[in-house]
């Protein structure tokens, strides 16, 4: 930075503008729109405050369950869509890896494929049907033709994970791989030197330098996990059995658009965001990224 | 067990292990593809099973009924997915380059500011505004067109991020060397960084444009007319009971999903050597 | 530099087409008036396609140029409820089905009423399917069908089980013929559905029962209801002479291809579930008869009006008078409501039609069922049909029904029916 001049006033806010101007029109005036609605019953029509109704009438086992399931589903997918990915760019990496270019573009193809498209070859694949694929596979291990689609809340999480973990193992490994090519070899080469095992490199090297990484997917994977809604619209056409497969975003999205609710949406709306904020702030914390002198 | 053997072994076992994986994660749009002759309800009544991908019987009348059809939706479909593609890919990359860059190599008041609120809406998940959003579009009639459709996602936060970090990297002696030669800071941007930042608009336009061709919750707010629908919403109107759709609803799925893993293969090392490069510090 | 000129002209290219969708909404004066209606339910498209066409014939000077979509369920009435609020996009005429009809009645209401089409007619007609899609004395939606429930039997199945069906007089018979059916055959009696509420919803009616009581309170944990969700249950898993639905409802493939293929001796749903045979069970045709369903109590209901959409006009339409008018002749005229029986094979809800001659000249229904005179049992039991009661609570209860009772007390067996009817019922009463 110390060759920047000071001349230049104007022209760093040229360049940001776009962003300032984004930031009133699409986050600071609907967020603060979001905040009144919340006090409000909109119908057309006829815009009345009710005060905290709207909040009282959370209190609904219906909404608890959908931040259950959108709390489960992103610990799992965090804690599959972490370790997998990166222990699978760990041996693309390394040199005792064949082919490696051609398997991480193999494993990238299932996320060029869209929700809609991925969604459909699950149901059709899980299908409840004994001829079905799934089905007709766990028979060979005399386990019973399952109803994967309106079975228990297990059933329907599982298809969810299998979803996340097809479309997202890829893209991470593509992160990962990044992150250890920002890894200098003659660290391994001197362990090697010591006579440190391949676990042990990967514990002791590659894990802590991996760390940025493992910052940001993990920021991302929390904002997709708890953000989730197309994968389980998609499987259950809006209403799953029991809401076994209802997220936060699908309450807000059935009480705004399926039963007109826009108040209580928005309602809902600023408790996702609350929650969001708090996963990120304690993972933020336990990474140490409060402490003095953490570079931004 | 000495080294060399040691080695090869678990090469071998790793190359294993990854050929078994790509048999399981391709095996489904295989499967896909081969049903896509078979007839729709079928499909949906047994499931995708072994024998239907190998099933004699398989034409291609799903196909013709999906694009030749009279009053056939899906030439709609697809013309308004890649228009929206490639409108909301390139604005997304061109602003958010300009912002990334701008955050990056400029010291000016506000810039920490500014660079901390990237960082925070990275974590705020558009979704919880759609309805102040929907009630905005409405007012500014922007209900069922195109700009409604990617005006919330032209700054996507994660995007102003990497070109962020992706420019720290650029050479500022560059910059003042042109200022000698009296070029000017937007002219710097365009004609001494822009060449240098084209791995980044490779990759950023790879992510964004995947985004967009995947988007599915914002475009069916916004849009209502079926002759305006994306392939994502158009094809998920044809997963239902009461339409009789299935076999525009498979092999739709299979033109909107080969094209892109084409077009991937093709522009693949740059994508991932793109991606690689603005290596992403937390 | 390229990527400039490039850039520009991209911005360029946007700004030029923004109005790519808006436009072509355009009112023509002259020409056929273009008209859009949304169905969630391909078979209804067909019906209105029909009388679009007679209405051209017979009015040459007020023509229609009639588009039908047809969209997903939660689609149609999502995106219905979204373009009403936002005053655009929506299309002139609309299907809305009952479950979710009075989420379009909160405030004020953005659909056109229909009384001075609807007053013309409405002694002729069974006046309860006008008022389940009405309002404040305005008649919005007009039905399809009076949707008698009666049970389809497979005569193939019930005479290789030696069940002579038209001995069956009380659930209680049913239930000991279903024995004897599963017994012999080896295949089960009934198929219940878990996602869907038409194998529930019918038989509380007949005994009186219903999710909300006439002044909108919540009736879901009622004694009916309560004895009903029992022998539902009993069916399932202790006379086992059913199972449930594969696919989960009526309407899935998966019970669509078993039914086909001879898996299951009968089924209830209501009158308007004809089509779904002729359509998806082409093997079936001539094994199939019709019969009013088993009494809940001996001398009780012998069936229950069931479902329905009301079809509404929005107050979007740029034709409010040619929309009214034709939506009329397709749903309350003669015609329209002898189209209704020959095309859908619904009962119409004009019952003065119902001795018409056309109602009884062979069509592709009466190939199909192995009846005589299928609108002889409608006649015989149409005094045997509760009314039910549809107000603002009506979109949740059957949520709770379809996602939560069925399932967690049929399905799954979380709870018992009566844990199951009573846990919904407080949700109901925490919201209301």
């Amino acid at each position: 930075m110390k060759s920047l001049t000071k001349k230049q006033n104007l022209a760093p806010y040229f360049f940001v503008a776009p962003f300032i101007i984004s930031l009133f029109i699409i986050y600071l005036y609907p967020l603060i729109s979001t905040v009144i609605m919340s006090f409000q019953e909109i119908v057309p029509g006829e815009t009345e405050f009710i005060g905290t109704k709207n909040y009282r009438r959370l209190a609904d086992p219906t909404f608890f369950k959908a931040i259950q399931n959108s709390v489960i589903y992103t610990v799992l997918t965090i804690s599959l869509l972490i370790p997998v990915p990166m222990i699978f760019a760990a041996m693309l990496d390394s040199k005792s890896s064949i082919g490696s270019r051609f398997f991480r573009s193999v494993f990238f193809v299932p996320s060029l494929v869209s929700v809609v498209v991925a969604g459909t070859i699950v149901r059709l694949i899980f299908a409840q049907a004994d001829t079905a694929l799934i089905n007709t596979l766990i028979a060979q291990f005399n386990i019973e033709p399952q109803n994967w689609l309106h079975g228990t809340r297990i059933h329907a999480m599982f298809l969810l994970l299998i979803l996340a973990l097809w479309r997202w193992t890829g893209i991470n490994i593509i992160y990962f791989l990044s992150g250890l090519q920002t890894i200098p070899k003659e660290l391994y080469e001197a362990a090697d030197i010591d006579g440190a095992s391949t676990i042990q490199k990967f514990v002791v090297i590659t894990m802590p330098l991996l760390k940025p990484i493992i910052v940001f997917v993990t920021t991302i994977s929390i904002l997709g996990g708890l953000s989730m809604f197309e994968e389980s619209y998609i499987l259950w056409e809006g209403i799953s059995p029991d809401n076994n497969g209802l997220t936060i975003v699908g309450y807000i999205y059935r009480k705004g658009f399926q039963h007109g609710e826009l108040g209580l949406g928005s309602a809902v709306g600023l408790v996702l965001l609350i929650i969001v904020v708090f996963f990120n702030v304690i993972q933020l914390f336990f990474r140490g990224f409060f402490k003095k002198g953490a570079e931004v | 067990m000495n080294e060399p053997i040691k080695q090869k072994t678990i090469s071998f076992s790793i190359l294993v292990l990854f050929s078994l994986l790509a048999v399981v994660v391709l095996f489904p749009l295989l499967a896909l593809l081969m049903s896509s002759f078979r007839p729709g309800s079928d499909l949906m009544r047994f499931g995708i099973s072994i024998d239907s991908m190998f099933a004699a019987g398989k034409n291609l009348d799903n196909y013709k009924v999906l694009l030749f059809a009279d009053k056939a939706l899906y030439p709609y479909w697809f013309r308004n997915s890649i228009m929206i593609l490639f409108l909301q890919t390139t604005i997304t990359v061109f602003l958010t380059s300009l912002v990334g860059y701008g955050l990056a190599v400029y010291e000016f008041k506000g810039r920490r500011l500014l660079t901390s609120l990237v960082l925070v809406l990275m974590m705020v998940p558009l979704q919880i505004l759609i309805l102040p959003l929907y009630k905005m579009m409405i007012s500014a009639r922007l209900m069922d067109t195109v700009a409604g459709v990617i005006l919330p996602f032209i700054l996507s936060p994660i995007a102003i991020f990497f070109f962020r970090q992706f420019s720290l990297g650029l050479p500022l002696d560059l910059m003042d060397a042109a200022r000698i030669d009296g070029v000017g800071e937007i002219g710097i941007y365009f004609r001494i960084m822009s060449p240098l930042l084209l791995p980044a608009y490779g990759a950023m336009a790879i992510l964004e444009g995947l985004k967009s061709w995947n988007n599915y919750l914002w475009p069916l707010i916004v849009l209502r007319s079926n002759k305006s629908f994306t392939i994502p919403i158009g094809l998920n109107t044809l997963l239902t009971p009461y339409g009789n759709n299935y076999d525009n609803l498979i092999s739709g799925a299979v033109i909107a999903t080969i094209p892109i893993i084409i077009l991937f293969l093709m522009f693949q090392r740059y994508f991932i050597s793109g991606l690689s490069s603005g290596s992403v510090k937390g | 530099m390229k990527i400039t000129k490039t850039l520009l002209l991209v911005c360029m290219a946007l700004l030029l087409s923004l109005p790519v969708f808006a436009g072509g909404e355009g009112e023509s004066t002259s020409g056929p008036a273009e008209m859009t209606l949304w169905t969630f339910q391909a078979l209804h498209a067909t019906l209105f396609e029909d009388a679009a066409a007679l209405w051209n014939e017979a009015n040459p000077d007020r023509q229609i140029d009639l588009t039908c979509e047809t969209l997903p369920y939660e689609d149609l009435h999502s995106k219905l409820l979204i373009a009403l609020q936002s005053g655009v996009g929506a299309p002139d005429i609309v299907d809305i089905e009952i479950s979710k009809f009075p989420n379009y009645l909160k405030g004020k209401v953005q659909l056109e009423p229909m009384n001075d089409k609807v007053e013309e007619v409405i002694d002729d007609m069974v006046a309860s399917r006008l008022e389940i899609y009405s309002k404040d004395g305005n008649y919005y939606g007009l039905p399809f069908h009076v949707g008698a429930a009666v049970i389809y039997y497979n005569t193939e199945i019930m005479d290789a089980a030696g069940v002579d069906i038209d001995a069956i007089d009380t659930w209680a018979d049913y239930v000991e013929a279903g024995k004897q059916v599963v017994a012999r055959t080896g295949k089960p009696m009934a198929t219940l559905e878990v996602t869907d509420q038409w194998s529930f919803w019918p038989m509380i009616s007949q005994g009186g029962g219903d999710y909300l009581g006439p002044d909108g309170s919540t009736a879901l944990d009622s004694k009916v209801n309560n004895e009903v969700l029992q022998l539902q249950y009993d069916m399932l898993y202790t006379d086992k002479i059913a199972v449930k639905t594969p696919g989960g409802n009526h309407h899935a493939e998966e019970y669509y291809g078993a039914m086909n293929n001879g898996d299951f001796g009968s089924i209830w749903m209501p009158m308007w579930y004809m089509g779904r045979f002729t359509d998806y069970m082409p093997d079936l045709k001539g094994k199939i008869a019709i019969r009013p369903m088993p009494r809940l109590t001996p001398g009780g209901n012998r069936s229950a009006g069931m479902g329905g959409t009301g079809t509404v006009v929005t107050n979007q339409t740029k034709h409010v008078e040619l929309a009214k008018d034709f939506l009329a002749f397709a749903k309350l005229s003669e015609k329209g409501n002898e189209m209704i029986w020959t095309t859908l094979g619904f009962d119409p809800p004009r019952w003065s039609v119902w001795d018409n001659p056309v109602m009884n000249q062979p069509n592709k229904y009466t190939d199909y069922f192995a009846n005589d005179d299928i609108f002889g049992l409608l006649l015989e039991v149409k005094d045997e049909i509760n009314p039910v009661n549809i107000t603002e609570s009506f979109p949740l209860a059957s949520e709770l029904v379809k996602t939560q009772i069925l399932y967690q007390a049929l399905s799954e067996r979380t709870k018992t029916p009566a844990k199951a009817l009573a846990d919904a019922a407080a949700t109901m009463r925490a919201n209301q």
